[in-house]
């Protein structure tokens, strides 16, 4: 027997199913074909079991299926908690690279007004500069750096909601790495069923695309650590073992991830367990 | 194929990406879709209104909508929800686009909606390129194309694109296919090839 979107054909013969629209596209959703016995469709037996009149109808039937089910698909795949949290980080770091672009640009064209000025020796903080910038510049000048204040309060709040979401739906891993950064690797992974069936060794290293693949071709150092590195366990860690505890905290973040898509809630126990060993790592003596 | 001196276009409603315009024609710009670069460099599959196929790795529907304005029927098969809304926004304004929100490597989930079909044309981002394709041939009529175009660099950015080539033109004749042609698409895609098979009037002869 073949089943088809339209009907079951079995010797010839086609017993139709449901006729309402959404039972059909359940159906289609549900059946998984045997690849090795299968006989494409014919839309000739759909008009032999009644759900059609002729080619033109055939299709037109088809598509109102397809179309159905394919937004019905797309829905169901934005209705995951990590679908939002994913557009928040990456407009965040978005946000991050135009307000360092635009400051640098303010900067500059500040200072062909002030031939005098110069950061140098200066250790004045980009946002601070950029205030000046807004109280002493007249006309365009003065409102960009107003705009960029304002894109940077708005980061401010972004950031803010986009940790305690990631806390929400990725409460393990958050636990280990921050809400932040664990938005971040999630991601970068492409959402957190992605990022759950990811190995360890490639949490280790994602975010360090240019390095890795520099070392895949030309045998440069392999990376050690991407965007981990941002946890300050692994930036705070001595040189030398830094690659240790990117390599631990990575096998802890994969398991977490793990816990955090199939279960959806903290685990204390592991979690205990894992800030023990990524602790030990970072302390030099054995693991 | 229907050209205005050597411009390629294609003859249906505009306005579906912004494409430029040639009186009522839609212009298929080369830079911009690997099937018309092919129209360009190549000889390809000529399309006629009869023909009925299955698109694998259809994205926004971009190449779709040309692609249906030559055919009778595109089954469009796109994984990521983001171009598949597009996608179904190009299908409800050309009625012989027919979306399947479904992944090509598995084409069992999507097998009780594709009828027999006489093109095969894939565009797909992923390592087993090849290997999508013979799988799909399922629905490939005896005497039907597959047109392949070659990601190179999805199949792996270590490899010499050339080998890449090689091994891929290999397995498909492994697989029974006969290859008719095949090209590079320079200058318009850098390390992409299209290839052209047949599949055999009768399997497994």
């Amino acid at each position: 027997m073949q089943s088809y979107w339209f009907g079951d054909v079995s010797e010839g013969r086609c017993s139709p199913v449901a006729v309402d629209i959404v039972a059909i596209v359940n159906r289609v959703l549900s059946l998984s074909t045997q690849m090795d016995a299968f006989i494409p469709p014919d839309w000739q037996q759909a008009v032999s079991c009644g759900v059609c009149s002729d080619r033109a109808d055939y299709l037109v039937r088809l598509q109102e299926v397809c179309i159905t089910a394919a937004e019905r698909s797309v829905r169901e795949h934005y209705a995951g908690k990590d679908a939002e949290l994913l557009q928040m980080v990456r407009t965040l770091d978005e946000m991050d690279t135009v307000i360092n672009l635009l400051s640098e640009r303010a900067a500059d064209w500040y200072m062909v007004r002030h031939p005098a000025f110069s950061r140098k020796y200066r250790r004045t903080p980009s946002h601070i500069l950029v205030r000046t910038i807004r109280e002493k510049s007249r006309g365009a000048l003065g409102k960009v750096a107003g705009e960029i204040e304002q894109l940077a309060e708005t980061r401010t709040a972004l950031a803010k909601e986009v940790s305690a979401r990631a806390n929400d739906v990725m409460p393990n891993t958050s636990a280990l790495i921050g809400g932040l950064v664990a938005a971040r690797l999630m991601a970068h992974a492409g959402g957190l069923l992605p990022l759950s069936r990811l190995p360890a060794s490639a949490i280790q290293v994602l975010g360090a695309r240019t390095a890795l693949f520099s070392h895949l071709k030309t045998h440069t150092p392999s990376p050690k650590h991407g965007i981990i590195f941002q946890h300050r366990r692994v930036h705070n860690a001595p040189r030398d073992l830094r690659g240790r505890v990117a390599r631990v905290l990575a096998g802890k973040l994969a398991i977490a991830a793990r816990l955090d898509y199939f279960r959806g809630i903290t685990a204390p126990e592991f979690l205990e367990q894992a800030q023990n060993s990524i602790d030990t790592a970072g302390k030099g003596n054995g693991l | 194929m229907i050209w205005i001196g050597d411009v390629l276009v294609s003859l249906g409603e505009g306005g579906v990406y912004n494409e430029r315009m040639l009186g009522s024609a839609r212009i298929w710009e080369p830079y911009r879709s690997k099937l018309a670069a092919f129209y360009h460099v190549g000889k390809g599959v000529e399309l006629v209104p009869s023909l009925r196929v299955l698109y694998l790795g259809a994205a926004n529907g971009t190449t779709v909508s040309h692609v249906a304005d030559y055919c009778e029927v595109v089954y469009a098969v796109e994984f990521a929800p983001r171009p598949m809304q597009d996608l179904i926004e190009v299908a409800r304004r050309r009625r012989n686009v027919i979306p399947i929100m479904a992944d090509a490597t598995r084409p069992e989930t999507y097998a009780p909606l594709v009828e027999a079909v006489d093109l095969v044309y894939q565009d797909v981002a992923q390592p087993d390129q090849a290997s999508i394709a013979i799988r799909n041939c399922v629905f490939l009529k005896p005497g039907g194309y597959l047109i392949l175009m070659l990601k190179t660099r999805s199949v792996d950015v270590r490899k010499d694109p050339l080998i890449v080539f090689d091994e891929t033109l290999l397995a498909l004749e492994e697989a029974g296919f006969t290859v008719q042609e095949s090209v590079w698409l320079a200058p318009y895609h850098q390390d992409h090839a299209a290839i052209i098979c047949v599949k055999p009037e009768k399997p497994g002869e």
